[in-house]
């Protein structure tokens, strides 16, 4: 009973994360999926996400912290917010330079932005903490739920060890439908969106962008409000997985967990679909987490098998590439199968 | 037993056929020029017969041989060279280089072919350490073309070699390519200056709509009324 | 001594990371003008390179007449052989890589190869991860004295890394501009249809443009591990931003375009630390590689 306990806040804790990526999958989707842009800086929103969140949400600069800004201990909404609005300003600056740009030059731009991006987090010190991150980021209703559970447990003392075990993990439980719930919440609200006509407008464009442009749409516009829309919920993805980690570090926006991972989940389940999204993210992560769990019966160091892992990763991508180019699901169908 | 012969190919472009059966033929040492308005598949047919598109029907057949659907490389290994309609030479190479790469599948030393074409085109050995992106549309034509005859080919097709070239320079290029055939090469021209390409012709063909409408000896086609009001301007 | 003072040194040391960054470009520009697409993975193969040598080195060592070291260079006669075996096993790699993976594609979306390259990256960069450890390697640990010339300090395997560096272009020029491949590597970049129709071996070209491109780049990687001492496998991974933005500066389509874009790329990066922090080094790559992008995107001599 108690090994079950324990896979379940181990499912929870997966799921938790794998919804998560299906959330900045979902926003690579706007940008990739439909609309044709090349992103490789994906990392990057991401990260500048979870630091708003956490230099708005978070808690001040402690004594031993190099840094001097921020920690103004907001509600997470207002976290939440502030980091879908600074991503996608980033986006809209950046994108406003390089949209007109071609797509291998775009791609080349996008992976510089996050490299800088980077290399700010992890000098500028007084703004990010460095190399040493953000700790202590509080979650949402962490003391309340937490709080509730101690006395419902303190009243109940005939209570069984396993039931006590799987209410400790309660609070996760609220994470998890926070998540799933903001998660359904998007996809309703891409699928809408990608339904009306200004979704027709993106689709056209990544068929036929001279074709678009010579019905008249202003192409660059349409280009920029998916990039922007894609970063700002790449940015809230971003702040999630900060009020749930509670401690930032730069490893964690590195390009193969910010970026290419999230490529791989998408081209997995299949881009231009927000349900390929979705499905992609958890299936790659579920490999991830099986590889990770596989990992430990095999006699390698930890630096060979974290690369063994990634080498997996990089494979699959290529391979998916090769030979199902258009992943598990393919694009999602806008018209009946039966109008020809 | 013609050089070139196609036999009933249909071809053209995904779902879209352009070519609906059609049969020509080209003897050796012979001038031959398909004439047609826009899009009737003129192009499209010496594509077929390079090996540049695969034809769902049809054959075509090369001194007796069955190339069809063959790779373009394949082709010229066995003598007969395309030159295209547009981008036909290597803008930032010279003219030497050019004409060398005519010859690259072959062995050993060019120069004896390289001195055949300066022969037959001697403006280009005065400019061949030239590069042709800065030559005018005449002499790259010629270095095109020239190109095409380091191989020795027997056929020599043409897409519609006077294009947007002024009318004296359209002239010195129906000249060499007489020319050309007097030195003992076949020639299957796409022209869309039907008059003059068919005064230096031996036969032709008159392509509608991806069909074959009319054929016959060059001065016949010229005398003949209505492929004159048609297709002659006249 | 102010910031100013400091720009001729600095100017030297641009000189020679410069040298690096222009053998890495070039082949990034052969692969890009004459198969059409941007090489994610193009830094990996410097440091392919660079640990492939480290392999030959070691081996090599072993044997008590090739040890030691040329004069004040750090390195002796065992780099020589473990050089050029480097070099050759690096551009057979990058064929196989070609015939295995993107040749599949050649007639794809540049988009769809990208992707692929950024999947080839990764692996290959996992795959010296997995086998060497992530912990730097050094080529050498002897340490050098500077020397004085034209008023400015440098190593002598400084000055060598730039004057094999110009070899090593000057060699490539030649191969572009007297051998029959390198010529069809030329149309290629221009006009890979025409070539086609002229009865050029595109395959074979292409087998070509993969080896002597990754063969310089494994000259970069090699130079680079002796520059710095020592080597990682970060190493190209890292380099890859000033590899672009030589590229684009010097104009897509362009080798010659992609020497000239690395010297600048090397010496502003440089000339850059007087100013700001090393850390932002590539960020000055990326300035100007956007710069480019947006006032001149065919780059200095670029003609596409």
């Amino acid at each position: 009973m108690e090994i079950l306990v324990g896979i379940l806040n181990y499912f929870v804790f997966f799921s938790i994360t794998a919804g998560i990526y299906a959330v900045v999958t979902l926003g690579l989707n706007v940008q990739w999926g439909y609309t044709g842009l090349f992103n490789i800086g994906v990392a990057g929103f991401y990260a500048v996400g979870a630091y708003t969140s956490a230099l708005i949400s978070g808690p001040p600069p402690g004594s031993l912290d190099w840094r001097v800004f921020g920690g103004w201990m907001l509600p997470f909404p207002v976290g939440l917010l502030g980091s879908a609005l600074v991503s996608a300003l980033l986006a809209l600056f950046i994108g406003w330079i390089t949209i007109r740009l071609r797509e291998d030059y775009l791609a080349i731009a996008t992976i510089g932005i996050a490299e800088v991006l980077r290399l700010i987090i992890k000098n500028e010190a007084w703004l990010t903490n460095g190399v040493w991150g953000i700790k202590n980021i509080p979650s949402p209703l962490l003391g309340p739920i937490q709080g509730a559970v101690r006395s419902f447990i303190a009243s109940h003392p005939g209570m069984p060890p396993w039931l006590e075990r799987l209410l400790a993990g309660a609070y996760d439980w609220f994470y998890l439908l926070l998540v799933l719930g903001f998660l359904a919440l998007l996809y309703f609200t891409l699928e809408r969106a990608l339904r009306s006509p200004w979704g027709r407008v993106l689709r056209a464009i990544r068929e036929d962008e001279v074709a678009a442009a010579a019905q008249g749409k202003n192409v660059a516009s349409f280009k920029l409000q998916a990039f922007v829309i894609g970063a700002a919920l790449m940015g809230m993805a971003g702040s999630l997985y900060a009020h749930y980690a509670r401690f930032l570090s730069v490893e964690k926006f590195e390009p193969f967990y910010g970026t290419f991972i999230v490529w791989v989940m998408l081209v997995t389940g299949g881009a231009g679909n927000n349900k390929g999204a979705i499905l992609g993210a958890f299936l790659i992560w579920g490999l991830w987490a099986l590889t990770d769990f596989l990992s430990g019966y095999l006699p390698l160091t930890d630096v060979q098998t974290g690369a063994l892992r990634i080498i997996l990763v990089g494979f699959l991508l290529i391979v998916i590439i090769l030979f199902k180019p258009r992943g598990i699901l393919g694009e999602e169908r806008f018209v009946s199968r039966l109008l020809r | 037993m013609p050089l070139l012969e196609v036999r009933d190919i249909r071809s053209g472009y995904g779902d879209m056929e352009v070519l609906h059966g059609i049969s020509i033929h080209v003897d050796s040492g012979e001038i031959v020029t398909i004439i047609g308005p826009n899009g009737a598949g003129k192009s499209t047919l010496l594509k077929t017969v390079f090996g540049l598109l695969k034809p769902t029907a049809g054959r075509v057949f090369f001194q007796g041989q069955d190339i069809t659907g063959l790779p373009p490389h394949r082709i010229v290994q066995l003598g007969m060279c395309y030159v295209p309609q547009v981008d036909n030479v290597f803008p930032s190479l010279t003219v030497q280089e050019n004409l060398e790469m005519g010859g690259f599948i072959l062995r050993g030393d060019l120069r004896e072919r390289l001195e055949r074409v300066y022969r037959l085109f001697p403006v280009l050995r005065e400019r061949r350490r030239q590069r042709v992106g800065k030559m005018s549309g005449g002499e790259r034509q010629m270095v095109a073309m020239g190109r095409a005859l380091i191989m020795d080919p027997s056929l020599l097709l043409l897409d519609e070699p006077t294009a947007a070239l002024a009318p004296n320079l359209v002239t010195q290029v129906f000249e060499s390519i007489q020319r050309i055939r007097d030195s003992g090469v076949a020639i299957l021209i796409v022209e869309q200056n039907a008059r003059q390409a068919l005064e230096i012709s031996d036969r032709g063909y008159v392509f509608v709509d991806g069909m074959n409408r009319y054929q016959g000896s060059g001065r016949e086609l010229l005398a003949d009324e209505e492929v004159g009001r048609l297709f002659l301007g006249g | 001594m102010g910031p100013w003072e400091r720009l001729p040194q600095l100017f030297a040391y641009g000189l020679v990371s410069g040298s690096v960054i222009t053998l890495g470009a070039i082949g990034l520009s052969l692969t890009h003008s004459i198969l059409r697409f941007a090489n994610f993975a193009h830094g990996d193969l410097m440091t392919a390179g660079a640990y492939i040598a480290l392999g030959f080195l070691l081996v090599f060592q072993r044997i008590p007449a090739l040890r030691g070291h040329f004069g004040r260079l750090s390195f002796g006669p065992a780099m020589i052989p473990a050089f050029l075996l480097a070099l050759l096993g690096t551009g057979i790699l990058a064929i196989a890589i070609d015939r295995l993976v993107y040749r599949r594609l050649r007639r794809a979306r540049p988009v769809m190869l990208l992707m692929l390259s950024v999947g080839v990256a990764f692996v290959l960069r996992n795959l010296i991860l997995f086998s060497a450890g992530a912990d730097p390697y050094y080529y050498s640990h002897r340490i050098q004295r500077a020397i004085h010339i034209l008023g400015v300090r440098l190593k002598v395997d400084q000055v060598f890394i730039i004057a094999l560096g110009f070899v090593l272009v000057v060699l490539l020029h030649l191969f572009l501009t007297r051998t029959r491949i390198g010529k069809a590597m030329r149309a290629m970049a221009d006009n890979p249809e025409l070539a086609q129709v002229t009865g050029i071996d595109t395959e074979r070209v292409i087998a070509w443009t993969w080896g002597i491109g990754a063969a310089l780049a494994a000259a970069g990687g090699i130079l680079s591990g002796i520059e710095n001492k020592l080597i990682t496998p970060q190493l190209g991974w890292q380099a890859l931003l000033p590899l672009f933005a030589a590229v684009v500066l010097g104009g897509i389509g362009s080798p010659y375009g992609a020497m000239a874009g690395g010297m600048l790329i090397g010496i502003t990066q440089e000339l850059s630390t007087a100013f700001i922090s090393t850390a932002y080094k590539p960020a000055v790559a990326f300035g100007i590689l956007v710069l480019m992008l947006i006032l001149r995107p065919q780059g200095l001599f670029g003609r596409r």
